[in-house]
């Protein structure tokens, strides 16, 4: 008797919904674990990546001023120009001698005072330079600073050498710390997910056994184990921002403000949402397939 | 049909279960395959399924070599055999009617011829009442009836059975047996394992004799 390609396709697809019927508890089971760990590993990853966001945007602080002579020769914009198209420079912001004399006296608010008898304006023109991310290391910023000096209308560079080696060394901290947990944190989801697969399949090898021994095909006897996999990644990422949302609205309120920053959600939520549910598909359906291989060799 | 050369068998471990065994089975004979309990009757025939792999020797079947046949082209060949297997190996959370429906199933057939040979092999082996049940709500005897009956309801070239009578009453035995006689009188080879001295007596056929893993 031949057999129908499309028959199969039929009795496949039918024959993997009413398995999944007749494993409800394994699935509901294996759902809650993707969904409990995927929560687990989601608000790890909201806390690193935005204490990491926090810790760069101190990086802003990191600026360099350079002072610029009294006669310096080029125009502020042709400067702005040399700075910018230094490596590692973010940004330049020009602050003429007027501007510094006014800013100057607006601190000096109630005490103007002092400036009188000042003729002419003493402060001189500067330009406040941030640099990227990755010249915030002491090494790198130095020779930054040395660039800039090396400029012939340059009179002085100014910077925190020693505050740029703290946040140098906090964001190294910061970046071994989200390996390490992370990491940890990794081995043992997926410990606990694979081994929860493994047990569940393993309580059907003998099903899995008896379709091969009546002349089932690899691909009928996995069919319904994929489906499965699909629909617990799809329950346990769906769990997963269920936890995540319910618990962040339970704590929340708790939370001192200045520690709130860390549970905001950094992404995008449809975006996270998809990453979600397509790890907790694939999780599923590996785990399946890897650990029916050894049953399907009958 | 079957034919066997030198084939060993040694578990993990373990003492040999086959030792040497050479033997031919033709298409259209019903063999029987005898012998004490340990002797290595149920391991010929998981050989001769494919379920188990010799650790030596060579098996042809239905002009294909088991041994070195690729894992893909292992699901067509099952489909040419019907095995009954000793301990029936049902599903259990399925019902008579899809345990016996599953060998069609794999194989592709439509839903109406499935539903037509389904309920006729159903009432070949008197469980026309018991479609709806699960293998586990059903007596040890009516099990092992469901067993043939998925081995017979595709028209395999080859019935394999081990021990298919063993939890049968003498005269449902006979019964079953005269199944067994009737499918191989329509052009199947049938092996049956038996350590039922009854039977063979009432049916002098070919038989093997295995003693120990040797051919007696």
């Amino acid at each position: 008797m031949a057999g129908t390609g499309s028959a199969n396709i039929f009795y496949v697809v039918s024959d993997a919904l009413s398995s999944l019927r007749e494993n409800k508890g394994t699935t509901v089971l294996t759902s809650f674990t993707l969904g409990f760990s995927l929560a687990i590993f989601s608000l790890f990853a909201f806390v690193i990546t935005n204490l990491n966001a926090v810790v760069k945007s101190w990086g802003d602080r990191t600026q360099v001023i350079a002072y610029v002579k009294n006669d310096p020769g080029p125009s502020p914009e042709a400067m702005k120009e040399r700075i910018l198209r230094m490596e590692g420079v973010r940004s330049a912001d020009f602050t003429s001698k007027e501007k510094a004399l006014n800013e100057l006296r607006l601190e000096l608010k109630g005490h103007e005072g002092i400036l009188e008898g000042v003729d002419s304006n003493p402060l001189p023109a500067s330009f406040e330079i941030r640099v990227h991310d990755e010249y915030i290391e002491p090494a790198r910023l130095e020779s930054v600073v040395k660039g800039i000096e090396a400029e012939a209308w340059v009179e002085e560079v100014q910077y925190s050498k020693e505050w740029a080696e703290k946040l140098a060394s906090f964001l190294r901290f910061v970046k071994l710390v989200a390996a390490g947990t992370g990491a940890f944190l990794a081995a043992a989801t997926l410990f606990i997910i694979s081994n929860t697969i493994r047990l569940a399949v393993y309580a059907r090898k003998d099903e899995i056994e008896i379709m091969k021994l009546v002349g089932a095909s690899d691909m009928y006897v996995k069919a319904p184990f994929v489906i499965e996999g699909v629909v617990q990644g799809v329950l346990g990422g769906l769990l997963a921002m269920g936890i995540l949302a319910t618990g962040r609205a339970a704590i929340m309120g708790q939370v001192p403000a200045y520690l709130r920053f860390a549970l905001e959600m950094p992404y995008p939520v449809p975006v996270f949402m998809a990453v979600l549910a397509a790890s907790g598909v694939v999780m599923g359906v590996a785990g399946s397939l890897i650990s029916m291989n050894r049953f399907l060799k009958v | 049909m079957i034919q066997m050369f030198h084939v060993s068998k040694t578990y993990e471990g373990g003492t040999p279960a086959l030792t040497d065994i050479t033997l031919k089975v033709q298409k259209g004979e019903f063999v029987f395959i005898t012998g004490p309990s340990g002797a290595g009757k149920s391991t010929l025939l998981k050989i001769m399924c494919g379920s188990e792999a010799p650790t030596e020797g060579q098996i042809i079947l239905d002009g294909r070599n088991y041994v070195r046949i690729p894992p893909e082209e292992l699901p067509p060949l099952r489909r040419r055999i019907g095995f009954v297997f000793q301990d029936f190996k049902l599903l259990p959370r399925k019902t008579v009617f899809e345990n016996i429906a599953l060998s069609l199933k794999v194989m592709g057939a439509p839903p109406s011829e499935i539903k037509k040979r389904v309920t006729r092999m159903l009432s070949y082996v008197r469980l026309q009442h018991r479609a709806n049940f699960k293998p586990l709500q059903l007596s040890g005897g009516e099990q092992q009836r469901v067993a043939i009956a998925r081995a017979l309801v595709k028209d395999p070239a080859i019935i394999l059975a081990d021990e298919p009578t063993g939890n049968l009453d003498p005269e449902l035995s006979v019964q079953i047996i005269e199944l067994f006689r009737e499918v191989n009188s329509r052009g199947t080879t049938v092996v049956v394992a038996t350590h039922d001295k009854g039977l063979l007596e009432r049916y002098a056929r070919h038989s093997i004799a295995l003693d120990a893993g040797r051919l007696a």
